[in-house]
């Protein structure tokens, strides 16, 4: 569930990139939901043509997604990949907007806005110096091309580099290389399948409970439109990260290639298995009568066998930002516990992330992937920092990275949660110790630490703070929704009224993120207002900036010219490391 | 003062009239959690007037005090002169004349500070035999060093460690809690970490709820964003 300040912020992102008209189509979605077109149509009041380019826009930027819900119709549009005849296909569907229903009435696509996709807009520059620092400054260039194009083919990586340049040969080489390169480090991925088939029905329970039963089930949030919708869109892993052997004038290369992520010949026909097994599995389950969906499906497997002779200028690509995010939360990990413990244990962090990052399923992982000691060993000392440690030193960083014991299979996990948590912690006592004093802090911190109601009295005790001034400082908290609070009555002799404080975190950190939402918002506008406010100063020539004479008027212009330059660079690194914080709490 | 020399105060009621008597037996039966003027009319039917009077009375004669409780200080206390106020109408060790003893609590809080940053890693124990050796803390109750020392925590100044027995441990047994500073700069460097948000002006604004591009309080017009961009 996204935050009032989330929408505001997402919404403000659109604005600045793509205009208002696409800003609002982006709000509909935002306000009401998934919404087919017509809706959309109906509720922003533009024109159907103003909707229709702004959600090819929105698309095509990686912000929007198309689906069909599967409860209104029974088409299958299995998820194979996306190439540029299946997307010319959509786009004729798109057109009409329509497929039919096993009986013959209207399901419609409907269009999902990505909340975390427009945010991860903001984080571009980040992603851009990943693959540089990662890779090389090559694969920055190309990776640029797919963050502000939102999805391209390889052929229009090449002819996007080659453009007015000399020796386009070399520079295609060159384009190649790094795409392979972000490929194999995943930070490139195949485009989504345009309009999958989703149900939006809640599962109910499939087992009744057993009545008396002593394992208390472990409550799941149900999965949401848009998690449903991504899931049935990404392509499976098999295809999501590879390339056929067939790419146009470069066989050869293909073949000799020692990247294991691309699929060579030997894989080819395994690689048929899977998709073929998918298919038959997701058009049985989705029973199609229609004829059109089985041109449909005819069509995807024609351009599968048709793909490899055509793909470079066929198969979408785009930034895989689930990549970036694993990177920067693991990056967040190790200086967490470089500062709390020490280099030694960070070397080790980083080592195991490393090695397990491959098995990880998803970003949110709540433990490491579970390693022995050997193979932790192994790892650390390939590293630079971790030549020189012995095995014991590497148990005792272990047990220092709060992993004592072992598992029941002599391996270890490190608890990745409780990291995350604890830096969430640290962020919200900052603003607590700023906003409200270092009384107010000792208390916070108090009731953060001890996770259990506390009466007024007893807090004033502990945190030694005045008596009188704890309640006024409690209920300061409280007001701000820093803190929960319950009275308790208890009847004795004589009634008493006790006041009990928490800190609810769950609910306090989804509060403490839409401030921060409200602030990058805040940053942002006054960014644009102190840009605007000296606009004309961006135009003065440099050379007048620092003028020969030394008159009042000439250094009047530098001071100014100075202070906005420090402005907008506060400004810019605030932001920055305020989204840092964004990514803490909604991200990792 | 002890328990006969208590009990003859509480039957010495020759030089007290009817109503004083009545008073001070009420007053003694609460013994150091003492009682206020409403409760004694709750308890003795009296009017009004004569407990005033009685009371006068008693404190004249030094058979009850007032003292000042904490947590109503606008309310007259009283007590048997035998008494000592509990911790409850005090406040505890920390209180003086019903407020909080800030400079007492914080020159304890540095010293206790200091002798962990001069020693790395310190323990209870420790810090206590240090205090008392002598000066104008000695004296001090492990239960008030527990206080300070959970105060430290909670102000991050320093970390509870459990001994690992080795490097800067070996003083200490494995397993004992130990204390060491948050900070590797020690007391005097490394000033806390300042979070993302708490660094910029909505961080610490108490308006941000009220804060928007088109209200009154916004953005453009934020004095505390004047303030942050006056370079």
């Amino acid at each position: 569930m996204v935050s009032q300040y989330g929408f505001k912020f997402a919404i403000h992102l659109i604005t600045n990139h793509f205009g208002k008209i696409v800003a609002k189509v982006c709000e509909t979605l935002f306000r009401k939901g998934p919404l087919s077109l017509g809706e959309i149509i109906r509720s922003t009041e533009l024109t159907p043509e103003q909707v229709k380019n702004s959600l090819l826009v929105l698309v095509q930027h990686n912000c929007v997604q198309a689906y069909v819900p599967a409860d209104q119709c029974t088409i299958a549009f299995p998820p194979l990949f996306s190439n540029f005849f299946m997307f010319a296909i959509e786009i004729i569907l798109f057109s009409v907007n329509v497929v039919r229903g096993e009986d013959g009435s209207m399901a419609t696509v409907e269009y999902l806005a990505l909340f975390d996709n427009i945010i991860h807009r903001l984080r571009f520059p980040k992603f851009l110096e990943i693959a540089k620092h990662q890779l090389d400054d090559e694969c920055e260039k190309v990776l640029d091309g797919l963050l502000r194009d939102g999805r391209l083919t390889l052929k229009q990586m090449v002819e996007r580099a080659v453009q007015g340049k000399e020796n386009p040969g070399a520079i295609e080489a060159v384009v190649r290389e790094s795409f392979h390169k972000l490929l194999k480090a995943h930070y490139i991925e195949r485009c989504p399948a345009p309009e999958p088939v989703v149900s939006t029905l809640i599962k109910a329970e499939s087992a009744p409970r057993k009545r008396g039963s002593k394992m208390a089930k472990k409550f799941e949030a149900p999965e949401t439109i848009e998690q449903r919708v991504l899931e049935a869109a990404v392509p499976g892993e098999a295809i999501r990260f590879a390339v056929t052997a067939y790419t146009l004038g470069n066989a050869d290369r293909e073949a000799k290639s020692d990247d294991s992520s691309m699929v060579n010949d030997g894989d080819n026909s395994g690689k048929f298995i899977v998709i073929l097994c998918e298919s038959l599995i997701y058009v049985t389950k989705f029973y199609c009568t229609h004829i059109s969906s089985m041109i449909l499906i005819f069509l995807h497997f024609f351009t599968w066998i048709q793909g490899g002779i055509a793909n470079e200028g066929s198969i979408l690509w785009r930034a895989n930002f689930e990549e970036f995010i694993r990177h920067l939360r693991h990056k967040l990990l190790v200086e967490n516990e470089r500062k709390r413990l020490d280099d030694g244990a960070a070397t080790i962090l980083s080592a195991i992330l490393d090695v397990t990052k491959t098995v990880e399923k998803k970003v949110k992982i709540e433990k490491s992937a579970p390693l022995s000691l050997d193979s932790i060993f192994t790892e650390v000392t390939k590293t630079e920092h971790g030549r020189t440690m012995t095995i014991d030193r590497v148990r005792a960083s272990l047990v220092q990275l709060g992993c004592p014991q072992r598992n029941f299979d002599d391996s270890y996990s490190i608890d990745l949660k409780s990291i995350v948590e604890m830096a969430r912690n640290e962020e919200v006592e900052s603003i607590v110790l700023k906003r409200f004093g270092s009384d107010a802090y000792r208390i916070f911190r108090l009731l953060s630490k001890s996770n259990c109601f506390l009466e007024t009295d007893k807090i004033a005790e502990s945190a030694l703070v005045d008596k009188k001034e704890t309640p006024r400082l409690l209920y300061k908290l409280w007001k701000d929704n820093y803190l929960y609070m319950e009275k308790l009555v208890v009847t004795a002799a004589k009634q008493s009224r006790f006041m009990l404080w928490k800190v609810n975190k769950p609910l306090l950190w989804e509060y403490v993120l839409d401030e921060m939402y409200h602030a990058a918002l805040n940053l942002s506008l006054r960014l644009a207002f102190e840009q605007e406010k000296d606009e004309d100063l961006l135009h003065v020539p440099a050379d007048k900036l620092v003028p020969a004479d030394k008159s009042s008027e000439a250094n009047a212009l530098q001071k100014r010219y100075r202070r906005l330059r420090d402005v907008l660079f506060l400004m810019g690194s605030s932001l920055m490391k305020l989204d840092d914080a964004l990514m803490l709490f909604h991200d990792f | 003062m002890n328990k006969q020399k208590l009990e003859r105060l509480a039957s010495n009621s020759d030089n007290m009239n009817d109503a004083e008597r009545i008073v001070y037996n009420v007053i003694h039966s609460k013994q150091n959690m003492g009682i206020w003027m409403a409760d004694i009319k709750r308890e003795t039917t009296l009017p009004k007037s004569m407990i005033k009077k009685s009371i006068k009375m008693l404190q004249t004669k030094g058979e009850i005090k007032e003292v000042v409780n904490i947590k109503n200080k606008s309310k007259k206390h009283y007590m048997a002169a035998g008494f000592e106020p509990a911790d409850e109408i005090t406040g505890g060790s920390w209180y003086s004349e019903g407020k909080l003893d800030q400079e007492y609590i914080f020159s304890l809080r540095q010293v206790c500070l200091n002798y962990v940053s001069r020693n790395v890693v310190a323990n209870r124990d420790g810090i206590l035999e240090f205090i008392n050796q002598g000066g104008y803390f000695s004296g001090t109750t492990t239960q008030e060093i527990d206080q300070i020392l959970g105060n430290l925590v909670l102000d991050d100044k320093i970390i509870e460690v459990k001994s690992t027995g080795y490097g800067d441990y070996e003083k200490f047994p494995v397993g004992r809690i130990c204390y060491r500073c948050k900070s590797k700069g020690g007391v005097n460097n490394g000033e806390g970490k300042i979070g993302a948000m708490a660094s910029i002006p909505c961080g610490v604004c108490p308006r941000i709820n009220l804060c928007s591009p088109d209200s009154f309080i916004s953005p453009q017009t934020c004095e505390l964003y004047q303030k942050w961009l006056d370079f």
